[in-house]
Parts: structure tokens; sequence; C-alpha cells
């Protein structure tokens, strides 16, 4: 390569089987949560009120798994590419999968079962990986200048990151040493750090690179960007002491702040959308509106919370609608997207085009995800919100039903990889 | 009537060469040239992309080719008026610059932000309805842009790592 020059694409790509087990990983553990919410069935989530069990393992496998596996799969891959340099050390890319997704499965295991020891190793396994991720994004970001936007959006949720971790940490060994007064605010504290805070920002800074992309939209104005995390910043900070200090007055002008950040995020989005070349827009973006609009919802339950609505039910609601609502449904829409894309840019080799995205895809697998994932939520709102069980069943099953097809459908991606390939070797022979 | 004086000459030659972009060095040349003044600029290539933001400055350029890598351009500081119809350069509405050579169309996406150049090279492709050639100037390797190109029937046929840019190729696939 010239000197002076960018890294070259393959320079930039990670090795496919990388950024690919990060999302296997993460495609594997929201089944697990699904599979382990139905086993635990309707009466564990109308009892919820926290604590070690298997509502607490799922979460975790949804929160920890499902969306910080694909936050980190997403990040290695995504950010040398979006700052046009590779990655220094690809192989604590290696060390990072080795720490955290079996630490992952040690805390959700030590969730569901009475087993401390293995829940801190699981925690301290994951804290440590996620300590490793931070300093690789951190030591990537200094080498680079330009995307402001992405580098705020990024530093916000690095931040967010070390209290959550700090928080999270405190909360396990709570469990056993009883330090907090009121463990349920340190939670919804540690909950809102990582929801809105970690994975709140990693998808705020990669919707303004990715949404774009996707639907062939003009870029996101810097101004906006910068807006959505200078209102994001107080309202992480004003939410989290005030959960912390037990102000709802504070807590509730930070979901106050917190709107208005998404307000301006999504308005910026649904600008890029409205004027975009793709004239349809493909299956995924269901997912993309839904999530949208669980955010608002969000925010909005947060704000009650804080006004004194009492928290049962709209504590569990509110973490229905951040968790499985918004970050799930945005992480599973982009997963969509971006497996067969993936997929596709390695399948060029010797000059060869690559196969088409299209080619790779299961449409049916995730209509059908769609469909289940959305009549999961549902069901399971009006379950809580009415206190009747069989909603909750209904809405538990619809979850593991959507979980099974989005496995087929990850599934597929790498089979009809290989058939393509297979058939490519033959027509060469022939 | 008699040329104008050159008031300044310059030879990005030897920064290309070492993969220095001399953008800033000949913006920083031509800020120095007084009205009427000439700036004679040597080069491996047509920098038409140059000459369109020099044009901005008030300078009109004439481009002449002396070898088969290397080029004089003039640019005269006369406020370039009617220089956008003298031009063979136009501006694409997301800044992006496109114009037509013997080997095809070309499109200088370089410097802006993504998705922009993803957008503006597959809005031409689509225009051409699978007929002819594009030639892209670009910042940077496209990592996403070979799937796009499938999905519409073209694709990269040549990447060409040129001084200070990465030149891609863009054809219909021949199925």
């Amino acid at each position: 390569m010239l000197p002076g020059l960018p890294a070259s694409a393959a320079d930039r790509l990670l090795p496919p089987h990388l950024p690919g087990r990060f999302f296997a990983a993460a495609v594997l553990f929201h089944l697990a949560a699904w599979l382990l919410l139905l086993g635990a069935g309707p009466d564990a989530l109308l009892g919820f009120t926290g604590g070690p069990g298997p509502v607490a393992a799922a979460l975790h496998l949804l929160t920890l798994g499902t969306l910080g596996m694909s936050a980190l799969g997403a990040a290695l891959q995504m950010l040398p590419v979006v700052t046009n340099r590779a990655l220094a050390h690809p192989t604590a890319a290696r060390w990072l999968f080795v720490l955290y997704a079996p630490g992952v499965a040690l805390l959700g295991l030590g969730l569901t079962r009475p087993l401390p020891g293995v829940r801190m190793m699981g925690g301290a396994m994951t804290g440590l990986g996620l300590a490793l991720f931070a300093a690789m994004v951190i030591h990537h970001l200094l080498q680079v200048s330009g995307m402001q936007a992405l580098r705020r959006h990024l530093a916000l949720a690095l931040a967010a990151l070390v209290g959550l971790v700090l928080l999270g940490l405190g909360l396990l060994a709570d469990f056993s040493a009883g330090w907090f007064d009121n463990h349920r605010a340190v939670a919804a504290a540690h909950a809102v750090l990582a929801g809105y805070g970690f994975m709140g920002m990693l998808a705020f800074g990669f919707s303004t690179v990715l949404i774009p992309m996707f639907v062939l939209g003009p870029a996101i104005p810097e101004t906006a960007a910068r807006r959505s995390v200078w209102l994001a910043a107080p309202a992480l900070g004003c939410g989290v002491i005030g959960l912390l200090g037990g102000s709802g007055a504070l807590t509730a002008i930070g979901a106050l702040f917190g709107l208005a950040a998404v307000v301006v995020h999504l308005l910026a989005l649904a600008g890029s959308v409205r004027r975009r070349m793709r004239r349809r827009l493909e299956p995924f973006f269901r997912l993309v509106w839904l999530s949208w609009a669980m955010l608002l919802l969000s925010l909005v339950l947060g704000l009650a919370l804080a006004l004194g609505a009492p928290a049962d039910p709209w504590a569990v609601l509110w973490g229905l609608a951040l968790v499985p609502g918004w970050l799930l449904s945005f992480v599973l829409a982009i997963l969509q997207r971006i497996l067969p894309f993936l997929a596709a840019m390695h399948s060029a080799t010797d000059g060869r085009p690559p196969v088409l995205p299209s080619r790779l895809e299961t449409p049916w697998a995730t209509t059908l995800h769609s469909i289940a994932h959305a009549s999961a939520l549902a069901l399971i709102t009006a379950g809580l919100l009415a206190g009747l069980v069989w909603p909750l069943w209904l809405g538990l099953a619809a979850g593991a039903i959507g979980a099974v097809a989005f496995t087929l459908y990850a599934a597929g991606v790498p089979w009809r990889l290989s058939r393509f390939r297979a058939a490519l070797a033959a027509s060469a022979q022939g | 009537m008699s040329d104008p004086p050159v008031s300044s000459l310059l030879d990005v030659r030897p920064l290309l060469a070492r993969g220095i972009d001399p953008y800033e060095t000949v913006m920083a040349a031509a800020a120095a040239v007084p009205s009427g003044g000439v700036l004679r600029l040597d080069v491996p290539f047509n920098p038409v992309p140059l000459r369109r933001a020099l044009a901005r400055e008030g300078f009109s350029s004439h481009a002449q080719r002396q070898a088969v890598d290397f080029w004089q351009v003039t640019f005269l500081r006369d406020g370039a008026e009617g220089w956008e119809q003298r031009t063979e350069a136009e501006i694409l509405p997301e800044g992006a610059m496109q114009w037509q050579e013997e080997d095809g169309f070309h499109l200088d996406v370089r410097r802006l932000p993504p998705p922009e150049p993803l957008r503006v090279i597959l809005r031409l492709v689509e225009a051409l309805n699978g007929v002819g050639r594009v030639v892209v100037h670009h910042d940077r390797d496209p990592v996403f842009l070979a799937p796009e190109l499938a999905e519409r029937g073209w694709a990269i046929v040549r990447v060409d790592q040129a001084m200070a840019e990465i030149r891609l190729c863009l054809e219909p696939e021949r199925r």
C-alpha cells in the first residue's frame, strides 16, 4: 500500500469468523432467554420484584448476551470500516470473546440457580470483557480523526459502561452481602446506564451511520447528532443521580432530557429515511419502526414512574418497553439486515462478484420472527396490565417461536453461502 | 496580447508520489495569487475536481497533457465567470463531481461523508441501466459497495491504488 493511503477493505474487514462468532452467540443467547422464560412460566413474570431467578437470568441473557454480543461484534466490524483504519490488535477480539461469552453464560446460570460463586465469576468475566472492549475502542478512537458524531456517542456509551459495570458488580455482591439500602433503586440506575447509556448510545451512534446506509438516505447532519448527545448526557446524569439519591423530580428531569434527545435523534433519522433512494423499505425496517416507538414509550413510562406511578405493574412494563421493546427490536432488525450483507461482502473472492445478499436470506423466517416478536410484546404487556396468566403464556410462547425463527434465519445465512460456494466450485470444475 | 505573468509554479508530483494529498498545499498557493495572476501546476493527471474547487475561488483553468503521466494546468485568477459552462465536470447535489472521459463516466466522491459516496455511485449505476463503465475516485476502498452493486447487476472489475486516491472501475456483470 502507498504511504498516506487509507487501509484497504481487506485490512479493515475482520476475518468473517471473528464477528460471526459474536453474532452467533447473540442469536443463541436470544433463544436461551426466551426458552428460559417460557420454562419459568407466567408466575415468574407476575411475581417478579427483582433479585436472582429465571427472569433476572433471562434479562441478562438478553442484555449482556444478545444486545452486548451484537454490539461488540458490530462495533469490532463497523469501527474500522467507518473510521477507515484497521483494528490495531485484532487478536484482542478473540480474547474478548473468550472472556465475555462464557462470562455471560456463567452469569445466566448463576442467576437461574442459587450459585453465588458462579454468578460472581460470570459477572467478573463479563466485566473484564467489557473493560477490554472499552480499551480497544478508546485505543482505536485515539488513532483516528473525523466521525465526530460517532465518537461523541461512543464516548458517552463508554462512560455509561464504567458506571453500569461498577453498579452491576455491586448488585451481584449485594445479593449475598446486603450492602444497599435500596437494591431496586440501584438496579434501576444500573438499567438506565445499560439500556439508555451504554447500549442506547451505541445504538444512537451506529444508527447515524447504518440507517442512512441501509435505506440509501442522506447522511445525518452533524448538528443533529451533536445535539442528541448533549441532551443525552444530562439525561443520563440526572436519571442516575435521581434514582440513587431518591429524587423523583431529578429522575423526571432526566426522563425529559432523554425524551428531547430521542426526538432530536429520531427526527434526524426520519429525515434521512424520508429522502432515501431505496423506494421500498426492506422487511427489517418493521422492527426498526417498532423499536423507535418502544424507545419513546419506555421514556414516557420512566417519566411516569419518576413522578410516582406504582411500581406494580409499571416498572416491569418499563423494563419490557426498554429491553425487548426498544433495544432487542432494534438489534434484531440490524442483525437481520447485516448478517446476509456481511456474508455477501466476504463471499467476493478471486475477483468474482459477491453472492447477492438477498439470496442468503430466508424471508419466511424474518416475517415469522417479526410477527411473533411484536405479538410477544403485546401479549405480555396485556397480561401484566390485566394480571392474567393466559396472555402471558401466549406471549412467552410467541417470544420463543420468534427466537426459533430468528435462529433458523441466522443459521440459514452460512448454510446458503456454503451452497453458493459449492455451486461455484462445481461450475469452475465443470 | 501577451500572457499574464506566472505568479506561482507548483510541482505536486513529488508530494503525490509520497502518498500526500496536495490539496491544502495547492489551495494555500492559490490564495497567494493576486487578481489577474497565474498559478501553474505540474500534476500526473488532469485534476478536474481541483479545477472545480479553484473555480469557486475565481480561477479559470486550462489543462494540457505533456506526457502520459504529466499534465500542466494553468490557473488564471480572472473571476472564473462562465467557467461552469466551459468545464467538463458537473457538481452533484451531494458535492460529488461527475464528468465523462474516453473510458467512461468519472465520479469523484472523495471527502464526502458516508453514505453519500454509496448513494452517488448507485444513482449513476442505476441511471446507466446496465450499459457503460464508471470510474470512481474514492478516498477509501468502499466495503459496502460490492453487495449493493451485485444486487444491481454490476461489479467492481478493478481497484487501483492511485496517488492519494483509490480508483474503482465498475462495469455491468457479464453473466
